[in-house]
């Protein structure tokens, strides 16, 4: 329990800093949120002032905002005028969770099973197949790999749609290219923590009792080989949910990705804030989640 | 413990699950008629604060104004342009007054709002007041500024004597930002004088922002005498007996009596402006007629009725839900072909049909659907893909491969790219430089090897084609022009460009705008041999560098707000918001001014012909291309017309089902 409430402190801290620093850095930008080819006339630029409280001082900004988030009111959008930042949070990060959720369990279990079947199968040709394609998942960028995918499957085995959201032939591309590179470095390192535990004195005991080799990997080996899988969960989740960002522009998911990118080039401080927080939150609420699953998955581990 | 753990991977799955079956019951929607692409997600859908192209066409859809633009039915002119007509809306006719000032429009009867309630010449009133309201801040306000008495009310200017409108601070919803509408009492009288508090002293140095924050607070504390005048004896006492005294009270948006000197006490108030019925001339004579009086013949005016600042909104609607409280789909009230049906950020907006719609029985399309997609690779791969019946924007580099297809449709623009030149600053302060670097461009191979989509090399600003207008002559022999240039460089003082400092040419972050400056750079490097740099800045920094003049050489585009040249040649009258480029010239102005004013219409087109004459012999841009627009559409589309303002309207446009089985039978996808 004191594990957790100095979790909670710790989360707490950094999303304030994170939010001080947002704050500032957003409006030391050049630019502002009426940028516009057209110049503003001075009745509409007062208005948008008022109505955001910019012609507030700087301090009575920041400690407005802060209260308000707190209470996880972020206030209006500047440019999407017809909504709160509120509702399209609601609105994109469901669809940005599911994607994420999606592609982080799709990398998962093809990681771990090709990991495995490395493993076990070392120095076969499963081995090399299995790691060249985790090399190139790897190296090769999100992006790149979606034009890919959308030059195959869309134009010559017509399999998917290009892009949208809503129903499971456009949920697969999207999700595929995301989780690539993670299920890549998975397969390595669940590879590298199989071998590890293969030569353990517990294996071999299990071994020479007579189990057969599928209940030793399953049942006991793997559990001591995942240890660096999860642990890698945590900036899995990080890379996870900054890749979508271009997936979601590219596959027109309208998941929270693409509203990040907007709000920061329309200088849309409220949602910018918005978002910057919600990503914070989910990245410490990941990491925090994978130490406390350390204690659940391996009993050598004691939580603190 | 151990159940944790022993539950964990199950667990992980069934999240894994749940997600996915979240994912995939994301209430797919059963296909629409057409779908197109909007470009972009829609700020706002309200007609009175939106600005932008995607907000146009769904608000085009989703109301009607007295007239609506439609391409000209007779098509094609001879020199490529299809322009854009004014055909009957919500105004099934209208009359124009001997001195071409005053429109008196007819609602058509039967006319009404999706919800079944009538719609009235008193909506229009109503609409065009919340238009004009210094409170509502629309940033297209101005357009309404032909009207009478329009330019004041919007500018809260007041002058002793005038006929003033005071809104007491009682709104009903006074806790509530942004609840303009409905408006507290209003008090209507004559301005006796206005009282204020001593002008804040403003040391030298004060940043812009801060001095019109200064002022701005010292024009909230005035206070303003009013003779608030009596309700009429006669008949209608909602009217104003102007005749009869009254008594006087002060009235200001931020009392202060210690620092005003008023013998009356201060009341609080949200608005003194000049009386909207008596003043502002926007009357509806009665249900069905609206009569609205210019300042000048403005003979684009028509047009301007017939653009989504000037849509009538549902007060009804407004006033309950509040802005933008009232444009969620479920409250939203509208009167044009289309009904909001659903609108998911992002991911499309879906329109209905709207069966109240008074030409209902034409529009031929039930569902459309318009997606939100900015990439133009990603248009392009869901229009070859099906996914897309009218694609737009292409990219570029692909146009000349799609230029034959027979579903590539394009047509001459009302836009012109060019290039800013900052006047103030050495060495584009010189005329004679100015008109050098401009004929050194080589506009035909920037068209012809760089856009490559017909576009026009530009002699002029303003893009040809305008109706009635013919633009002042251009040079067009390049060989000769590069000669003139070298001669005119070196009467300025660099001759074969030696001493010339070297100069920044400023672009917003795109490939093409980089593209077409680096032909330029080499242009001038190859003609006039000097040194040019090339800077990129993202698109918010880049247009706050031209409103703060900071910089040499910008580019710029300008694309037409109505079919008249006036839309582009008002740009640069000094200190003008849109000049930005600190030229000024008292004669431009002049003419600029007396054309507006102008009744006879050769007159007023020669005026402005002679206007462009000056600017373009003093340069302050140089002209480069006027675009053409390019879209994608299938061929079981119909009732697609390119035009010079690339406006689609929905409801002239349906889908040749035969044609479109056909289509799917034979279709072949090709990357």
């Amino acid at each position: 329990m004191k594990f957790l409430l100095r979790r909670a402190a710790w989360m707490l801290l950094t999303l304030w800093v994170v939010f001080t620093i947002t704050f500032f850095l957003m409006r030391a930008v050049p630019g502002g949120p009426f940028s516009r080819e057209r110049q503003l006339p001075e009745a509409a630029r007062r208005n948008f002032e008022a109505r955001y409280n910019l012609d507030k001082p700087l301090w009575w900004q920041y400690f407005n905002d802060l209260s308000h988030d707190a209470r996880l009111d972020f206030g209006p959008s500047m440019s999407l005028e017809d909504y709160s930042v509120n509702e399209v949070i609601a609105e994109g990060f469901p669809v940005s969770v599911s994607l994420g959720v999606i592609s982080l369990v799709l990398a998962l279990t093809v990681g771990m099973t090709a990991g495995v079947i490395s493993a076990t199968r070392r120095n076969s040709i499963y081995d090399f197949v299995f790691m060249a394609l985790a090399t190139l998942g790897i190296a090769v960028p999100n992006f790149v790999l979606a034009s890919i995918c959308v030059m195959l499957f869309v134009f010559w085995f017509q399999l998917f749609p290009v892009a949208g959201w809503g129903s499971l032939d456009k949920l697969i591309q999207p999700a595929l290219c995301l989780a690539a590179p993670f299920a890549a470095y998975i397969a390595r390192l669940t590879r590298a923590g199989m071998l590890e535990v293969l030569n353990l004195d517990y294996v071999r005991t299990a071994y020479s009792k007579g189990l057969s080799t599928r209940t030793v990997i399953i049942r006991h080996a793997l559990r001591g080989a995942i240890l660096p899988v999860v642990s890698y969960l945590g900036p899995a989740t990080a890379g996870i949910l900054t890749g979508s960002l271009v997936l979601e522009r590219m596959f027109v998911v309208p998941g929270m990705g693409t509203h990040f990118i907007e709000s920061a080039t329309q200088r849309d401080y409220p949602l910018a804030m918005g978002m910057v927080l919600v990503y914070t939150f989910l990245l410490l609420m990941m990491n925090a989640v994978v130490d406390f699953s350390y204690a659940v998955i391996d009993p050598r581990v004691k939580a603190e | 413990m151990p159940f944790l753990r022993k539950a964990f991977p199950y667990l992980a799955i069934a999240v894994g699950l749940a997600s996915l079956a979240w994912a995939v019951s994301f209430n797919s929607l059963p296909p629409a008629d057409l779908s197109f692409n909007n470009g972009d997600e829609v700020k706002t859908i309200d007609p009175a604060k939106a600005t932008g192209q995607p907000e146009h066409r769904i608000l085009t859809a989703l109301f009607e104004g007295l007239l609506q633009n439609v391409p000209d039915p007779a098509g094609k002119q001879p020199n490529g342009n299809t322009p854009i007509i004014q055909a009957p809306g919500v105004a099934e006719s209208y009359e124009l007054s001997a001195d071409r000032r005053t429109y008196t429009f007819h609602i058509r009867p039967g006319a009404q709002w999706s919800d079944g309630s009538p719609l009235t010449a008193a909506d229009f009133v109503w609409s065009w007041r919340r238009l004009l309201h210094p409170e509502t801040a629309s940033e297209y306000a101005y357009q309404l500024n032909y009207v009478v008495g329009a330019q004041q009310y919007n500018a809260s200017e007041l002058k002793p004597g005038d006929q003033v409108e005071v809104e007491l601070d009682d709104r009903p919803y006074k806790d509530v930002d942004d609840r303009t509408f409905p408006q507290g009492t209003l008090r209507r009288g004559i301005l006796i004088r206005t009282v204020k508090p001593p002008e804040p002293q403003i040391p030298k140095g004060t940043p812009d922002k801060k001095k019109r924050e200064l002022m701005a607070g010292w024009r909230e504390k005035w206070a303003h005498i009013v003779e608030i005048k009596p309700p009429s004896q006669e008949k209608d006492a909602t009217e104003i007996s102007w005749k009869d005294k009254g008594e006087e009270f002060a009235y200001s948006q931020k009392p202060s009596p210690e620092e005003t000197p008023c013998p009356l006490e201060i009341g609080k108030c949200k608005h003194v402006l000049v009386d909207f019925d008596s003043t502002v001339a926007i009357k509806a004579t009665n249900a069905e007629t609206l009569v609205v009086t210019l300042t000048n013949p403005t003979p684009y005016f028509k047009e301007l009725v017939a653009f989504y600042p000037l849509y009538p909104v549902n007060r009804r609607c407004v006033e309950e839900f509040g802005s933008p409280g009232w444009t969620k789909p479920g409250r939203i009230v509208s009167n044009g072909a289309f009904v909001l049906q659903t609108r998911r950020i992002r991911d499309r907006i879906r329109l209905h049909k709207n069966l109240k719609y008074w030409d209902a029985e034409h529009v031929k399309l039930n569902v459309v659907d318009a997606y939100p997609v900015k990439s133009e690779t990603t248009c392009l791969n869901m229009y070859l893909s099906g996914q897309l019946d009218w694609g737009y924007p292409v990219p570029s580099v692909v146009i000349p491969d799609l230029k034959g297809r027979p579903d590539y449709a394009s047509a001459p623009m009302f836009t012109t790219y060019f290039y800013r030149c900052n006047v103030t600053r050495p060495p584009m302060d010189n005329v004679l430089v100015r008109r050098a670097l401009n004929l050194a461009i080589n506009k035909r191979e920037i068209v012809e090897s760089v856009t490559r989509a017909g576009q026009l090399p530009a002699t002029s600003f303003v893009p040809p084609g305008m109706p009635g207008y013919t633009q002042p002559k251009g040079s067009i022999d390049y060989e000769r022009d590069v000669t003139e240039a070298r001669r005119l460089l070196g009467e300025a003082g660099y001759p074969d460009g030696k001493g010339f400092p070297k100069i920044q040419v400023l672009f917003n972050t795109q490939e093409a705008h980089r593209t077409i400056a680096e032909v330029i750079q080499s242009n001038w490097k190859n003609n006039l041999g000097i040194d040019v740099e090339l800077r990129n800045l993202e698109w918010g920094v880049f247009l706050s560098s031209l409103t703060k003049k900071d910089y040499q050489v910008a580019r710029s585009a300008w694309v037409a707000d109505y079919s008249d040249p006036n839309t582009f040649l008002d740009m640069f009258v000094t200190d003008g918001p849109n000049n930005q480029t600190g030229w000024s010239n008292a004669d431009y102005d002049k003419l600029i001014h007396d054309a507006a004013a102008e009744a006879d219409e050769t007159r007023r087109m020669a005026m402005l012909q002679k206007a462009e004459e000056i600017l373009l012999s003093e340069q302050p841009i140089l002209p480069i291309y006027s675009y053409v627009s390019n879209n994608m559409v299938k061929p079981y589309v119909k009732g697609f017309t390119a035009n010079v303002r690339d406006d689609h309207p929905l409801q002239l446009m349906w889908i040749d089902q035969e044609e479109k089985k056909r289509f799917l039978r034979g279709e072949v996808r090709q990357p």
